[in-house]
């Protein structure tokens, strides 16, 4: 048979379509900090001593000097490149057992993979550490799809934590990490406290890793299903058996899906966690297009994104009150100016997560853009921005309706 | 080419069906670097909220003059958004993304299927066909006669056979119909369209050697070693190749939002994707 074209169609429309291009959001106004002197993470390392075995000191906030001096220019002077070069963006997550990231600028787990996914889009070795993908004891192939969709202003997923396992993890992307300047940190699930400890286990001592970050939004089989996050002493029976695991810096990860996180934070503090960080999704919901079930094969989903960004805010504000350890703000983050929210409420250093998707250069260029905000306010290191907007005195939980009344 | 982010230009925008859309882009980067069955991840306007990218096949990829084209249809505020830019606005697109189909080098005969959007999704695969010198027969399906896929815009020579739902035009029913009858002639099969169709057609595939009585022919039995399954030399041999589409998150592999279910656990169609073959599928998991 010889293949000849047909012509058995319709007619070619043509139309144009020049309707106007709507304007892009005018910029978010900045508002002016105050600056307070409070208790930081932030470790400022004196240059001269780099190299010798002098200690970091802690900066404790210096009065910032909040000129609104011009942008820099897209391409710096070698005079600004220097003065760039000279602002301290380093942080360190776990004072007792070290955990020094390069900038406070990280990515969420479950958004960027092991790392090597977005090869040559992202430099990993600029951002500031990677949170990699949950990862559990025993491979797990995750949920049904669908597992992601968009809704206003955020997204939904219900992955599932969909993983090769812990051993498999060490093994294929150990070796690759190793060989990187950023620090990784592994995120670990479990369905009951010796799950966890026994990732954590097989976790220590490999070279690659430097830090835990406990996902503790998981059904706990032994208590029924009930969320190790959401009950205080679950939650600090998982860190604290951890804590006896390992002398890897432990963080541990709030969900936003509890009534007062306070108790819970306090908790995992005592148990021994180096550093919190907050928040994971909010559990909810979509409808498929016929309206005849849930769109996810999972029912429901996590949701992430500009959406919850209040949340988060409210989540580390009301932590940052009650505990004496660094604070990761994650939810939402999408500009400088949800960084220095964050920083505002009391995070040492945020995540990006969502974000990432339509904007796989977003979180190294943040950190560049914290380094120029620092230049422009004539700050040596960005410890001033962080806790401006905490109140002097701790405040009653909001969940009492002492601030929010409708 | 490996993936990157890529600033298109666009240069024309063109409604050639009632809600559908052809938009050209200049990118030399695309245009030279990707294979049929590829696709982009699209920016939209992030004015509006919309907080995902959009995948998108890239319908034509023209090297020399460095033009890639998209061809849409609007169903919601981001293909909305896209009929809006104007020519001269630049796209934020990442790609070229996914593996591409891989077509035998012995085949001769290529049978293309496409179901409704589907076409964009084979549109390229007849273009590096026709310039390999192989035989093309495009089967297309469509609700009803306007919305079948101009014939002025495929190569001249390809063989075009259209079925519509409504009989208004080519033959009355399920262009899955029409596949029985170039069964024997295709060396190989590559589909795009609702995963509904692409799984009546895995079932038709599934039986065809049998049907045509020259199943393992030349086939020494345990002879030969077996290509793993998804491996590019597995699907150059699969008579079918399907295009999938699920909802992405990062459409590079990293946030697993992707998937669907293959007989060896679930595939990302972003990255084991979104050309998968037939085989791979676990077609009993799609409705
Ligand atoms: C690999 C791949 C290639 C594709 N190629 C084409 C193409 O060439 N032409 C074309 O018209 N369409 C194509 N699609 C479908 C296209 O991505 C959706 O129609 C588009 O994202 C809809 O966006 P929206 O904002 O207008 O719709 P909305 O329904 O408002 O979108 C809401 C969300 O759902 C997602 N979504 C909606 N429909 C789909 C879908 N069918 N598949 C995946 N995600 C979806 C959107 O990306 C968005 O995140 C492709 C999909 C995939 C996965
Ligand atoms: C697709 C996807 C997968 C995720 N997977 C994990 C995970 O495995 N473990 C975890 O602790 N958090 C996971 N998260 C939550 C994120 O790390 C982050 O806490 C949340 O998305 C809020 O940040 P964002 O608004 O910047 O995305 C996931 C989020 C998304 C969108
Ligand atoms: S869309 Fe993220 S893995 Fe495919």
């Amino acid at each position: 048979m010889k293949a000849r074209k047909r012509v058995v169609t319709s007619a070619d429309v043509r139309a144009g379509a020049k309707a106007a291009k709507p304007a892009r959001g005018a910029d978010k106004p900045k508002r002016t900090p105050t600056v307070r002197t409070i208790r930081s993470a932030i470790v400022a390392v004196d240059r001269s001593a780099r190299s010798g075995s002098g200690r970091p000191r802690v900066e404790t906030g210096r009065t910032a000097v909040a000129d609104r001096g011009t942008p820099l220019a897209a391409r710096p002077t070698l005079a600004e490149r220097e003065a760039l070069d000279r602002i301290d963006l380093s942080v360190e997550l776990a004072p007792q057992r070290g955990l020094r990231l390069p900038n406070p600028i990280m990515v969420a787990s479950g958004t960027f993979g092991y790392g090597v996914e977005y090869g040559e889009v992202v430099d990993v070795q600029r951002l500031g550490a990677i949170c990699c993908k949950g990862t559990t004891l025993r491979p797990r192939a995750g949920n049904p799809p669908p597992r992601v969709t968009e809704t206003p202003g955020g997204m939904l997923n219900s992955i599932g934590l969909q993983n090769p396992g812990v051993d498999a993890v060490i093994e294929k992307y150990g070796p690759v990490w190793q060989g990187w300047k950023v620090p990784v940190i592994v995120n670990v699930a479990g369905e009951s406290i010796e799950d966890y400890v026994e990732v954590v286990r097989r976790l220590d001592g490999v070279p690659g890793v430097a830090g835990i970050e406990l996902n503790i939004s998981c059904p706990n089989v032994g208590k029924g299903g009930l969320q190790f996050a959401i009950d205080r002493d679950a939650a600090r029976a998982v860190t604290a058996a951890v804590r006896r695991a390992t002398d890897l810096p432990l963080l541990v990860k709030l969900s936003p899906n509890v009534a007062d996180v306070r108790p819970i934070a306090r908790a995992i503090e005592e148990a021994g966690a180096d550093a919190i960080t907050a928040i994971n999704t909010l559990s909810g919901l979509a409808v498929s297009a016929d309206r005849t079930r849930a769109f996810l094969g999972n029912t429901y989903g996590g949701l992430s994104g500009p959406a919850i960004k209040p949340v988060a805010l409210r989540i580390v504000y009301e932590v940052a009150q009650v505990v004496s350890i660094p604070i990761v703000g994650i939810g939402g983050v999408t500009s400088l100016a949800d960084v220095l929210d964050f920083m505002a409420c009391g995070a040492v250093a945020v995540q990006v997560g969502t974000a990432i998707f339509a904007d796989p250069e977003l979180p190294v260029r943040l950190g560049d853009e914290l380094r120029a905000e620092c230049l422009r306010r004539g700050l040596s290191s960005y410890a001033p921005l962080v806790g401006t907007a905490l109140p002097k005195r701790a405040g009653a939980p909001s969940v009492k309706g002492a601030e929010y009344r409708p | 080419m490996t993936m990157r982010l890529v600033s298109a230009e666009l240069v024309e925008t063109r409604q050639i069906l009632p809600g559908q859309w052809i938009q050209s882009f200049h990118a030399p980067e695309l245009a030279a670097g990707s294979r049929a069955g590829q696709f982009v991840h699209v920016r939209t306007g992030d004015y509006s909220g919309l907080v995902l990218r959009r995948p998108f096949s890239i319908n034509t990829a023209d090297p020399a003059t460095g033009i890639v084209t998209l061809h849409f249809r609007t169903v919601g505020r981001g293909t909305e958004w896209l009929t809006r830019a104007r020519e001269g606005d630049r796209l934020d697109m990442l790609g070229p993304l996914g593996r591409p189909f891989e077509v035998d080098p012995r085949s001769r005969h290529l049978l293309l299927i496409a179901g409704g959007m589907g076409m964009a999704g084979i549109r390229m695969l007849a273009d590096e066909a026709v310039q390999g010198g192989r035989q093309i027969v495009i089967l297309f399906g469509a609700q009803r006669a306007s919305h079948v896929y101009p014939s002025s815009l495929l190569p001249d020579e390809v063989e075009y056979v259209v079925a519509t739902d409504d009989g208004s035009l080519g033959h009355h029913g399920f262009v899955t119909e029409l596949v029985p009858g170039y069964e024997a002639w295709a060396d190989q099969a590559f589909a795009c369209g609702p995963h509904a169709m692409l799984k009546r057609l895995a079932a038709l595939a599934a039986g065809r050697r049998d049907r045509l009585g020259v199943a393992k022919l030349g086939r020494k039995k345990g002879g030969g070693r077996q290509d793993p399954m998804g491996s590019t030399a597995a699907r150059r041999k699969a008579f079918l190749q399907v295009s999938m589409e699920q909802t992405m998150g990062c459409a590079v592999g990293a946030c697993l939002g992707c998937t669907v279910i293959g007989v060896d656990g679930p595939l990302r169609v972003c990255r084991e994707g979104p050309v998968f073959a037939a085989e791979e599928i676990a077609w009993e998991s799609i409705a």
